[in-house]
């Protein structure tokens, strides 16, 4: 029990991480980001390439999916930032789908649908497995630390501020002078730059890296984190993270109490409660868990 | 690839029929946000539900394709309204970006209680399956014709709504501006339910057309779901037509993409023309600028 | 609001009496598999790790049932040596991010002493890992060849044949039915590549051509451009190396195009839930082949039996060996261990003992102490050192009138 319990707050810190990189997005730029799981997968495949194929070391090969993943958000920034929220996520949503599509067929770079296995992790092999973990766990949570503390100053600094006011009202920033697209691309960089470093902790942690495991279904998670915790709020991102890892593995349990239905019944009445969570959060607690302090906008219904 | 004429009307030919296949879908799409102003991720699941519902009536009830395509657009549209004043509508001060969010759980929701009880095998409808028609070399299916008939039919009768009802000039007054006509007495509330009711009647219609040509399961809707979107985009994000033409264009493309690069990356081709078109015109070929 | 009250309290009460009864449950089940040496009673736990939600849904659910109705027979029979067998089963969802976090709860939660029923290659090729290095063997029907390259340490054994192996007896077959242009047409997968390398030179071999080798993306659902380059290249056989729903509106679209060549699939493309799914004239004719046991094996008729009015498909005829492969090695080790089951699983399904094709007789012939040799319901099973299925038959059948009649064994 002990070694699922470390493996899942692994998990968590992972999901910490992206819902991090997608609060600086989402939460402070206020731009929409659905494809978030492709940012995850350029970190993973850069740092999986560069060291078991250039035997780069680990840390510097998860610097390099970090940075590489914030070239690609940088370059997604500038094509969609004259886009309307709206076609932003289906932009996004879009660009997802075409680096798992890229990554299935591009073998002679990615390996395919076989993907990359015998990723390198620190000290696998040399530790027992639930040492390696425990390493991990630490690793992880030590990112997500560092991610929190930077971001969250970030986020009181005068680029958070403007990142707020460009959320707020975009005509308005620009009006006070601000270079509203270099903030914005910015902001889409610093973003992707964390969840591609989650990506690239993913990949050596699990070893090993598919297409498939690159499903939108994981951007939805994230999204569901940081929507529970609270959109805006760095410490909303990490208690999100762990609300749903929490949701998605105490569901496990919970299906498996169920009398009289069929597996497959138990497996779709545990995404419909994932999926029916989400729902219900956003309905009765759209502030989240952890609400965001410096909210500056008007409350729904107040008068403007 | 190309050698003739006759290679290139094909591919025109066959992209016209995955066209048509998405475009009722992506008129849905575009007509609830026209009214409501938010993209409605669950319309993949609506054209699931309809797909299932026609599946119904076709296997179960006997009735014939026309008939259960009535039932797939009713259930389709029932089920939509549903999930609308149940889910989403209580979310709508919060801003079109939650709804959004909103609307992806219930696609993820609708699917798994579709799943609970029809479960994950692969159904067909019980029709007959014709030989293509051949002209000079080029093949048509009679059946894919009738469907993309269906299709334009449906298309049709929605426009037909829109310009010379009552009800389509009141849907018509909200989309350009709620307020405006909030103040000459058009209730946004009842026409948002018709939009609603429409919108997602129609991605259920067009799922079982989908059907039609394939084997529905769970995740009939959520396979094509990207290829709508692009074509709702392209065509510019709130017009009718518009997303009647991106379908085609995404249709046409897709097919391209088949023939001239890899069919392995047919998604991309949808992906690059919505970038394509954006970044020339960022309000989508017919759509108008914001 | 008072008589609310009470009703609420009550509600809680019955609330808490049903967390207490379950933990108490969960206290009793841990206890029991905590302990992993051999003692009665305790019941010995297999995780099953199929997919349920995602795109292997289609096949997921009837793979556990197999399992679960091995397990039903075993437990019939009196266990293994007096000891229940459990299976819990998680959702993989066709995702290995999904997978591994099930595989880590099966492991390190339920204890399992095997694991079975994976899937996709990526999940397998995920979980792999957690089992070896938590020593618990990993039963698999998931393609990819580089899965049992992994260094396993012996703890994979995969019944789904190498793409090699599947793709040579293929072409042999085809080859012997006349075939000699033909096209190749795969969905994006671990194998497709493989395939395509062994068709070329196979038929080049024989004298024939491939004369197209198209990778399709899998999630589409319309493929008449594909279906028209078939055409075009005037094949007298096509291939589909795809899944359930792609090779669906393939069938139909090659069926509308006209196509009257040869239509080649793996078993688990065209299946039986297809052929109820289409009209007769669309299937007709369409060949497929698996891995199998011998015409008259028990095996696969008992399975049959068990799944009543639902044909066997080849991913369930699989899991069915796997549950039957590791409750007999641990009978035959005496020790329900993961390393006791790997070490075990060759000496219960090849070699010279006595032959069964079902639990039942091989726990009866294993507690009266003599040797038995496996044939299960996908075939012999024979592993080599790889883990990797060896040895074994296949069965190619065609559809006609909606079922499937058998054309050749070898």
């Amino acid at each position: 029990m002990e070694a699922y319990i470390v493996a899942m707050l692994v998990f968590a810190g992972f999901y910490a991480l992206m819902a991090l990189g997608l609060n600086v997005i989402w939460g402070l730029a206020g731009m929409v980001n659905l494809g978030l799981v492709g940012f995850f997968a350029v970190g993973a495949y850069a740092s999986a390439l560069l060291t078991t194929k250039l035997l780069w070391p680990m840390p510097l090969g998860w610097a390099a999916g970090a940075a590489i993943a914030a070239v690609a958000g940088g370059i997604m920034a500038l094509i969609v930032a004259r886009l309307r929220g709206d076609y932003l996520a289906i932009v996004t949503l879009g660009f997802a789908e075409v680096i798992r599509l890229v990554a299935s067929n591009e073998i002679w770079l990615t390996n395919g649908t076989d993907g990359i296995s015998g990723i390198p992790g620190p000290w696998r092999g040399d530790v027992s497995p639930q040492q390696f973990n425990l390493i991990f766990l630490a690793l992880v949570w030590c990112a997500v630390g560092i991610a929190f503390l930077l971001l969250s100053r970030a986020s009181h600094s005068p680029f958070g501020r403007v990142l707020r006011a460009v959320r707020e009202d975009e005509d308005v920033a620009a009006v006070a002078g601000k270079p509203v697209l270099w903030f914005k691309l910015r902001a889409f960089a610093l973003g992707a730059a964390v969840v591609g470093f989650a990506g690239a902790l993913y990949a050596h942690y699990n070893a090993y890296i598919a297409p498939d495991g690159f499903a939108p279904l994981l951007t939805i998670y994230i999204v569901l984190a940081l929507t529970a915790g609270g959109v805006g709020a760095m410490r909303g991102a990490v208690v999100g993270a762990l609300f749903v890892v929490l949701l998605l593995e105490s569901t496990r349990f919970l299906a498996q109490e169920i009398p009289g239905v069929t597996p497959v019944q138990k497996a779709a009445l545990r995404e419909s409660i994932i999926a029916l969570s989400l729902i219900l959060l956003l309905r009765f607690r759209p502030q989240g868990l952890i609400p965001e302090r410096t909210r500056t906008h008007s409350r729904p219904g107040a008068t403007p | 690839m190309i050698q003739d004429w006759r290679d290139i009307a094909q591919i025109l030919l066959n992209g016209l029929m995955t066209g048509s296949m998405l475009m009722l879908p992506a008129i849905g799409f575009t007509t609830i946000f026209a009214v409501l102003r938010y993209p409605n991720f669950a319309v993949a699941a609506y054209a699931t539900v309809g797909a299932f519902a026609g599946w119904v009536a076709n296997t179960q009830w006997g009735l014939p394709a026309g008939l259960a395509l009535v039932a797939a657009f009713l259930v389709a549209g029932a089920v939509g309204l549903l999930a609308e004043e149940a889910a989403l509508k209580p979310l709508r001060p919060s801003g079109p970006l939650t709804v959004a969010i909103a609307s992806v759980a219930l696609t993820l929701l609708i699917e798994n209680i579709l799943r609970f009880f029809f479960g994950n095998e692969l159904r067909g409808y019980d029709l007959p399956i014709l030989r293509d028609w051949r002209f000079d070399g080029i093949r048509i299916g009679p059946q894919q014709v009738q469907n993309t008939l269906y299709a334009c039919a449906a298309a049709g009768a929605l426009f037909a709504v829109l310009a010379f009802t009552r009800l389509g000039r009141a849907m018509r007054a909200v989309a350009d501006n709620p307020q405006l006509a909030d103040i000459k007495g058009v209730d946004p509330d009842r026409i948002a339910r018709v939009a609603v009711f429409i919108g997602a009647g129609l991605a259920g219609f067009g799922g079982m057309l989908l059907g039609l040509d394939t084997s529905i399961d769970p995740l009939t809707g959520f396979r094509v779901i990207l290829s709508v979107f692009a074509a709702a985009v392209v065509g510019g994000l709130g017009s009718i037509p518009g997303a009647a033409l991106g379908a085609l264009v995404v249709g046409i493309g897709e097919e391209m993409a088949g023939v001239l690069l890899e069919p392995a990356y047919r998604t991309v081709t949808a992906f690059l023309a919505i970038l394509l078109v954006l970044s020339i015109r960022p309000q989508g070929l017919l759509g108008r600028a914001a | 609001m008072t008589k609310f009250r009470i009703g609420r309290r009550a509600a809680l009460r019955r609330a808490a009496g049903a967390l207490y009864a379950t933990s108490a449950a969960g206290a009793v089940s841990s206890f029991a598999i905590g302990g992993k040496a051999f003692s009665q009673g305790a019941p010995i736990v297999f995780g099953a790790l199929p997919p349920l939600t995602g795109a292997g849904g289609p096949y997921g659910p009837a793979m556990l049932r197999a399992i679960q109705a091995v397990v039903e027979e075993a437990n019939a029979a009196g266990g293994i040596r007096g000891r229940q067998i459990r299976v819990v089963a998680e959702d993989d969802q066709t995702n290995p991010d999904a997978g591994v976090r099930g595989a880590r709860k099966l492991i390190d939660v339920d204890r399992v002493s095997a694991m079975m029923g994976t899937w996709a290659s990526s999940v397998t090729t995920a979980v792999a890992p957690l089992c070896w290095e938590n020593r618990v063997p990993l039963f698999t029907v998931s393609g990819a060849d580089s899965i049992t390259l992994l260094p396993h340490q012996g703890f994979i054994f995969r019944t789904q044949p190498n793409s090699k192996l599947q793709i040579e007896t293929g072409a042999d077959f085809l080859l012997r039915q006349g075939a000699r242009r033909i096209f190749h047409l795969a969905a994006q997968s671990p194998f497709a590549q493989s395939s395509q390398d062994v068709l070329v030179a196979k038929f080049r071999a024989a004298g024939g051509e491939v004369v197209g080798y198209t990778v399709y993306e899998r999630e589409k659902t319309a493929f008449r451009s594909e279906v028209d380059a078939i055409m075009r290249a005037r094949a007298d056989t096509v291939f589909l190396n795809g899944y359930l729903p792609d090779v669906t509106i393939l069938l139909r679209e090659l069926f509308r195009a006209g196509f009257d060549g040869r239509r080649f699939a793996p078993a688990y493309a065209i299946n039986q839930n297809l052929l109820n799914s289409l009209p007769h004239e669309v299937t007709n004719g369409a060949m497929t082949w698996q891995p199998s046991p011998d015409v008259d094996s028990g095996a696969f008729k008992r399975l049959e039996r068990l799944f009543g009015n639902t044909a066997v498909d080849p991913y369930s005829a699989q899991t069915n060996d796997h549950a039957a492969l590791a409750i007999l090695a641990a009978a035959a080790a005496g020790d329900a261990g993961g390393v006791a089951i790997r070490d075990n699983v060759r000496r219960i399904s090849q070699g010279d003992g006595e032959k069964v094709d079902n639990v039942t007789d091989g726990l009866r012939a294993l507690a009266a102490g003599r040797a038995i040799n496996y044939e299960g319901s996908s075939g012999p099973v024979e592993f080599d050192e790889r883990g990797d299925i060896r040895g074994t038959k296949f069965r190619y059948e065609r559809a006609a009138g909606g079922r499937f009649e058998l054309v050749e064994l070898r």
